[in-house]
């Protein structure tokens, strides 16, 4: 079957204790090419998890993804290929504090797309360029804000040239007012076409970027839908009671 | 002025009469020969203790799921190593000496080598615990950013958590080679003459004891010195660049 569904999702389960705690209980979500995605719901609700599900950081209990119309969960299958095409962005950043920006930026294309280092120097600089960040090339990330190492991360992650990209709460970890240049630089690589997954609580991010909006709650999917129809007309009262507390 | 005159012809007499000095200076040498060689031991079979250990601990639950031949033969290799690490920490390293000298290598003439083997050994398990802990001490969050990069757990332990590590564990590590420089003054218990065992020669023929053994401890705190200079200068290397 050949569509344009880049991630499919199919009865995703996450437990713990042997099923005492379902961090996913039988999750399906598809994402298409070129589809931005954005997963809200309360602290606890599985959206990490989720996340963190699609490029094997957390390993299923049970249930299917496929990446690219790939099995992932099959163990057979070479999770580090497919990790190589899913960019993933951290709420605490996890830029290696040893190395200098631009090493961040390197290391992995030399070292797995066998680019050679004026190759990978070259891209890095040109998407340096486009956040505004080229002039800190040589700092390391300790000298940097929130706000740049946060988008340093996001080029660290398009250096790999990517597919598919996951978010997971880019912007919690950031002071208020860095959380703007963040949130632009993920408008633009929306707006150039980038599947993109991502776990956050800007609501307003959510309304303005999102094709799809998926809101879950005690490890469920509760509603899915369009910004519209999640954000003005929402269905289940869970998700009324959610959106009341968070605008 | 008297005291300095009387110091010095006590000095003449302990250290220069015969020759004597030549015995400190051999087993001086002696000493930083064992001392040298075991901390290569050590640190070679502490990164391979370390190793095992700590991919047990990173990747048993996932290998769970699976139970293949590399999952049962990580269980048995963490199960030697724990046992390794639970006798060499739990006997003292003079028995250990011994029973190297008497029972393992009985039929060996090179004492410095069985010392050098036994000090070896003991060491690593001490080395082994200090890099898993600079290991888990790495946050979680670089092994997952290596990770998600497409690095595979080798790639990401090489590239990712191993220099971050090395910082690390430096101090605990200049500890250790410090606690082992001095540990190998029981190697006259097995008959090498190393600088202790040389400055206690000194004492029995000359009957005097404050002079040879303060001047052996002067040497090994004078070595303790140079050693903790010079790490403290790679460590501050090392970190130039981190703030």
């Amino acid at each position: 079957m050949k569509d344009n569904k880049i991630i499919r999702v199919e009865n995703l389960k996450k437990y713990y204790k042997g099923g005492a705690i379902k961090a996913l209980d039988n999750i399906s979500i598809n994402v298409d090419e070129g589809e931005v995605v954005v997963i809200i719901g309360p602290s606890g609700s599985g959206k990490s998890t989720l996340l963190r599900s699609l490029n094997l950081l957390e390993i299923p209990t049970e249930g299917n993804i496929f990446v690219d119309d790939v099995l992932i969960t099959d163990p057979k299958t070479d999770i580090n290929k497919h990790r190589q095409k899913m960019g993933m962005v951290f709420q605490h950043f996890n830029l290696f504090p040893n190395m200098n920006i631009l090493k961040n930026l390197t290391i992995a294309p030399t070292r797995l797309l066998g680019k050679s280092n004026e190759e990978a120097t070259e891209y890095a600089m040109e998407l340096l360029e486009r956040v505004g960040l080229a002039d800190r090339a040589a700092a390391y990330p300790s000298q940097l804000s929130g706000g740049q190492k946060q988008r340093i991360a996001i080029v660290r992650a398009l250096c790999m040239n990517p597919k598919i990209m996951l978010f997971d709460e880019p912007t919690s970890a950031l002071d208020p007012e860095m959380v703007g240049e963040v949130l632009d630089v993920m408008k633009e690589l929306a707006a150039q076409g980038m599947s993109m997954v991502v776990v956050t609580h800007e609501m307003g991010f959510a309304r303005e970027v999102a094709d799809k909006v998926v809101f879950m709650d005690a490890g469920q999917l509760i509603e899915q839908g369009t910004p519209e129809q999640i954000f003005e007309h929402p269905q289940s009262e869970r998700l009324k009671t959610f959106l009341d507390k968070v605008i | 002025m008297m005291w300095l005159s009387n110091f010095i012809s006590d000095f003449k007499f302990v250290f220069l009469e015969s020759e004597r000095y030549k015995l400190i200076i051999e087993g001086l040498f002696v000493t930083l020969e064992i001392t040298l060689f075991a901390v290569l031991i050590g640190i070679a079979l502490g990164t391979v203790v370390a190793s095992i250990r700590s991919t047990y601990d990173k990747n048993i639950e996932s290998l769970k799921k699976r139970k293949n031949l590399g999952y049962y033969l990580l269980c048995v290799c963490n199960v030697i190593c724990k046992i390794y690490l639970t006798v060499i920490r739990g006997t003292p390293t003079v028995v250990q000496l011994l029973i190297a000298y008497f029972i393992v290598f009985a039929t060996s003439n090179n004492d410095v080598q069985i010392a050098v083997f036994a000090f070896g050994i003991n060491s690593g398990a001490y080395v082994a615990e200090i890099i898993r802990a600079g290991i888990m001490a790495v946050p979680e969050g670089q092994f997952e950013a290596g990770r998600s990069l497409g690095f595979n757990y080798v790639q990401t332990m090489f590239h990712i958590i191993i220099p971050q590590m090395v910082k690390n564990v430096l101090p605990a590590l200049c500890n250790e080679f410090i606690v082992l420089i001095k540990e190998t003054s029981i190697a006259g218990y097995i008959g090498i003459t190393d600088l202790t065992k040389a400055g206690d020669l000194i004492r029995g023929r000359t009957f005097s004891a404050f002079l040879p053994l303060f001047g052996v401890a002067f040497i090994y705190l004078l070595l303790v010195l140079v050693l903790t200079y010079l790490v403290g200068k790679l460590e501050r290397r090392l970190r130039a660049n981190e703030r």
